[in-house]
């Protein structure tokens, strides 16, 4: 339930990006759901390499608000190809409860693309000041995510493209969990729709404008 | 006798004239016009770099903004930009690259 006012929330919103950093100018939201945790990203990018944003997660009664600068660090545009390497740092808030206290963020993501093959990686490590919350007390909070997907069949700028991915994720030293999705994406519009196999279910939504 | 000299040399200096004629070859006149390149109509720039549509977006969205620009086609299959100018308007390389740099990709033009 707690999932259709961020929903709405993407729907509405006037941009999205599916990277930390796009093209100058470029406004971006990404959005991460699934049944524990729900991520929003706003960006804004001042050129290439540089962007500021917003991230809002809400995870175990908590939510964040976490002012962040994305850096690509390094690009390598290849003749049927594209990898990245970006890095990002923030600093917010925690709110539990009637509490407020701060967190600091630093993240990793390493991609590498084809138009056959995805590979994503990514590290978000947060600090938090907080211990109120009985669910999750640890102070130093680990999120790695890898993705590995490929394209069934190749389509071009204008067709809708379709990606299967597979997604394997680990907080702090909880079990892994995969899950498996389904992209669909067309011109500046991305969805994805995925379920792991223990029932859950998660749902990507992104796009540039 | 003189007479006779004087006609076999005006007979000769006027055939050697006109054979000489005969040799030149027709010149342009010399006009100090000033010249103006035919500017193309559209022009293919390579785009490394270029996989997905969301690049393909971005890339289209920064030549839609230049004025010089009437239409914008984007190949993830032929990794091309096609640009369409407007009528006597046209992108040098230069700025080209740049635009497409800013996007974050790199060019590649034909020879």
């Amino acid at each position: 339930m707690r999932l259709i006012p961020l929903l709405l929330l993407v729907l509405t919103s006037l941009t999205v990006s599916a990277h930390p950093v796009s093209y100058k100018d470029a406004l971006g939201i990404m959005s991460y759901n699934d049944t524990q945790m729900n991520e929003i990203l706003l960006t804004y990018s001042l050129n290439y390499n540089y962007a500021i944003g917003h991230t809002y997660i809400r995870e175990k009664n908590s939510e964040f608000y976490i002012p962040r600068v994305n850096w690509l660090a390094k690009r390598w545009n290849n003749e049927d190809s594209q990898g990245n390497l970006y890095l990002s740092a923030g600093s917010g808030v925690e709110k539990y409860n009637n509490t407020t206290s701060n967190v600091r963020l630093a993240e990793v993501v390493a991609d590498w693309e084809s138009r056959k093959y995805y590979t994503y990686l990514e590290h978000l490590y947060m600090l938090r000041d907080n211990k109120d919350n009985p669910l999750w007390q640890q102070r130093d909070d680990n999120h790695t995510k890898l993705r590995l997907g490929f394209a069934p069949f190749l389509a071009d700028y204008n067709d809708l493209n379709i990606w299967l991915i597979t997604q394997w994720t680990q907080h702090n030293t909880e079990n892994i969990e995969a899950t498996q999705f389904m992209r669909f994406y067309m011109k500046n519009v991305l969805w994805e729709v995925g379920a792991d196999f223990d029932g859950g279910f998660a749902f990507n939504f992104m796009i540039h404008i | 006798m003189k007479r006779i000299i004087l006609i076999t040399l005006l007979s000769a200096v006027t055939a050697f004239a006109k054979s000489a004629n005969l040799d030149v070859k027709p010149q342009p006149p010399v006009v100090e016009a000033k010249s103006e390149a035919v500017l193309p109509q559209e022009l293919k720039v390579g785009v490394k770099g270029m996989v997905c549509a969301f690049c393909a977006q971005g890339i289209e969205k920064n030549f839609l903004k230049q004025p010089e620009v009437s239409k914008v086609e984007v190949s993830l299959e032929n990794k091309y930009v096609k640009l369409n100018f407007k009528e006597g308007k046209t992108l040098a390389k230069d700025k080209i690259a740049s635009i497409l740099k800013e996007a974050g990709y790199e060019s590649v033009f034909g020879e």
